[in-house]
């Protein structure tokens, strides 16, 4: 099959050509990739693949050794921070662990995006506002509470209330669900499609976590050692022939990786048990 | 291999400068900025209550006690030389021009430095100063101007206190336990100590506030991962700030010594 080069005209985001090396390290290796408006696309694949590198780039929070950004068809890595300010108000980025500023109450952390962009003296629709994007991740009531006091998947609800404070275009999350228990994971997992559905937002998400890419993903994309390996619908990434493709998605340990632990063995040369220290 | 190490540890230096150099200069204009938009003067107010007010203690006994030892360890000598009248003007000379400023900035440096650090540090490695940039707000302007102008316009403020506190400690030792006349004693130091080198002390005072808000800010935001990135970025900090304050006094020292010798004496033209 030849490879089609993508055109900034393909999609919301568009990346042409993306590399990405820190020193001499290549972390993203030539990627092009065209994000469809009103989908949800899901990255897949291995913790240190670059997938977050690759995020990072959509908003220019990493600006490319070589390649392109584009939003919308026009060019974002290589402009200057101020316009980019501009552009990035269109955007809303959850992180992994949240974020929030832990000076500021939900309440204030809510309102930091509209205060920063927006001079707003009109203190009761402030209020409406924090309580109706509080109200859409079941977060009402929270208000006044610090960061501190909230739990894992509290946290990363208000970080998505924050992030969408602004009735964002795109939202990216960076691994939602990782290290929340299944039920509040699932409960991330309907809010992605929540949003999706009600504010036709268009959304990136990174995981490594499968039940919530079948679940939230329109469009899965793996990334394996800096390069895209599949890219298709639910049903594509089940079947796909590639070998590290079906280990990922299956949680299944390779050959080598078995054959390596087989043959380590767990008798050491040396070994210090509590008793010989009798 | 040596080569290799050296020339490594030189590109290293160089881009590290380079990147302060920038850092400084953003971080400067931005301040400068920020004085004329209201929105950020809130913020500032915040940070000169945590800078300025809250260390004003801790200055303030830095100073008292340097005009009190000053007056202890001076006295035995001058009066070998019956001298003893003449303390004033060496205690509050000292204190005006170099001790007070230059240890008041120093306690700046580990009371506020160390914390300016930490907290912009665990911002960056919790990903809270790249949230800030992901929504369109410029983190130089949101966090480091405040500080930097906090740290700037009340370090010298601080070191008039430190000043003062320096000038009442020596008096008090001087006067009520070596019983040295206070007329004597004030009389000395009045002719002995300038407007010019309380004004030099002072303006000293703006240099060091900004170099240990820059060099703090600019630590905090480059730290390492972990709870030990945050402790060496701390550390380093520390050591930055104090180095910078001893080696600008001494350019300040060198410069304010020639354009006194060359200027000073027109001032009775004037």
């Amino acid at each position: 099959m030849v490879k089609k080069t993508v055109q900034p005209e393909d999609g919301i985001l568009v990346v042409q050509n993306l590399t990405k090396r820190y020193n001499s390290r290549m972390v993203l290796d030539n990627i092009s990739l065209a994000i469809q408006p009103g989908k949800t696309t899901v990255i897949i694949g291995p913790s240190g693949c670059g997938k977050t590198v690759f995020m990072k780039h959509l908003i220019a929070l990493e600006r490319p050794s070589e390649g392109k950004v584009f939003f919308k068809g026009d060019r974002i890595d290589d402009i200057n921070e101020r316009k980019l300010a501009r552009i990035r108000t269109r955007f809303g980025f959850c992180f992994q662990m949240g974020a929030l500023f832990d000076s500021l109450t939900v309440y204030e952390n809510i309102i930091f995006p509209v205060k920063q962009h927006f001079k707003i003296d009109d203190y009761n629709a402030l209020d409406k506002l924090v309580k109706q994007k509080l109200a859409l991740v079941g977060m009402d009531g929270f208000q006044n509470q610090y960061p501190a006091s909230l739990s894992g998947g509290q946290k990363k609800r208000v970080a998505l209330a924050r992030s969408i404070a602004l009735n964002p275009e795109v939202i990216l999350y960076d691994e939602p669900t990782t290290g929340l228990d299944p039920i509040t994971s699932d409960v991330i997992n309907e809010l992605i499609l929540k949003l999706e559905k009600e504010l036709e937002i268009t959304s990136v998400v990174v995981t490594h976590d499968m039940k919530s890419a079948y679940k939230v993903g329109d469009r899965i994309v793996m990334f394996h050692a800096g390069r895209i390996i599949a890219d298709g619908d639910k049903d594509y990434i089940r079947n796909h022939p590639n070998d590290i493709v079906q280990q990922f998605i299956h949680g299944r340990v390779g050959e080598a990786e078995l054959a390596a632990l087989r043959f380590g063995g767990t008798r050491f040369e040396t070994q210090f048990a509590p008793e010989d220290f009798e | 291999m040596i080569i290799e190490q050296f020339g490594e540890w030189i590109v290293g230096f160089v881009g590290g400068t380079g990147r302060f150099s920038r850092f400084a200069w953003v971080s400067t204009f931005a301040s400068f900025r920020a004085m004329l938009r209201p929105k950020i003067w809130p913020l500032v107010l915040t940070q000169m209550y945590y800078i300025g007010v809250k260390s004003l203690p801790v200055v303030m006994a830095t100073g008292a006690f340097v005009g009190m030892i000053l007056a202890l360890q001076t006295y035995d000598q001058l009066y070998s030389m019956g001298l003893q009248e003449r303390m004033g003007v060496l205690i509050n000379l000292a204190v005006v021009s170099e001790l007070g400023p230059v240890l008041a900035a120093v306690m700046l440096a580990g009371r506020v430095g160390g914390a300016l650090t930490a907290e912009l540090g665990t911002m960056n490695v919790t990903e809270q100063i790249a949230a800030v940039q992901s929504m369109g707000t410029d983190p130089i302007h949101y966090l480091v101007a405040p500080r930097v102008l906090a740290c700037l316009l009340l370090t010298p403020f601080l070191i008039i206190y430190a000043d003062l506190l320096g000038i009442l400690g020596g008096w008090f030792i001087s006067v009520y336990q070596f019983k040295i006349n206070a007329g004597a004693y004030w009389s000395y130091s009045a002719s002995g100590v300038e407007l010019w080198n309380i004004g030099t002390g002072i303006f000293k005072g703006f240099m060091f506030g900004g170099g240990i808000a820059v060099i703090s800010c600019y630590k905090g935001f480059t730290c390492r991962e972990g709870a030990q990135g945050v402790g060496e970025a701390c550390t380093e900090a520390f050591v930055g700030c104090f180095i910078t304050i001893l080696f600008l006094n001494y350019v300040f020292a060198i410069v304010f010594d020639a354009i006194y010798k060359s200027l000073w004496p027109a001032r009775s033209l004037l």
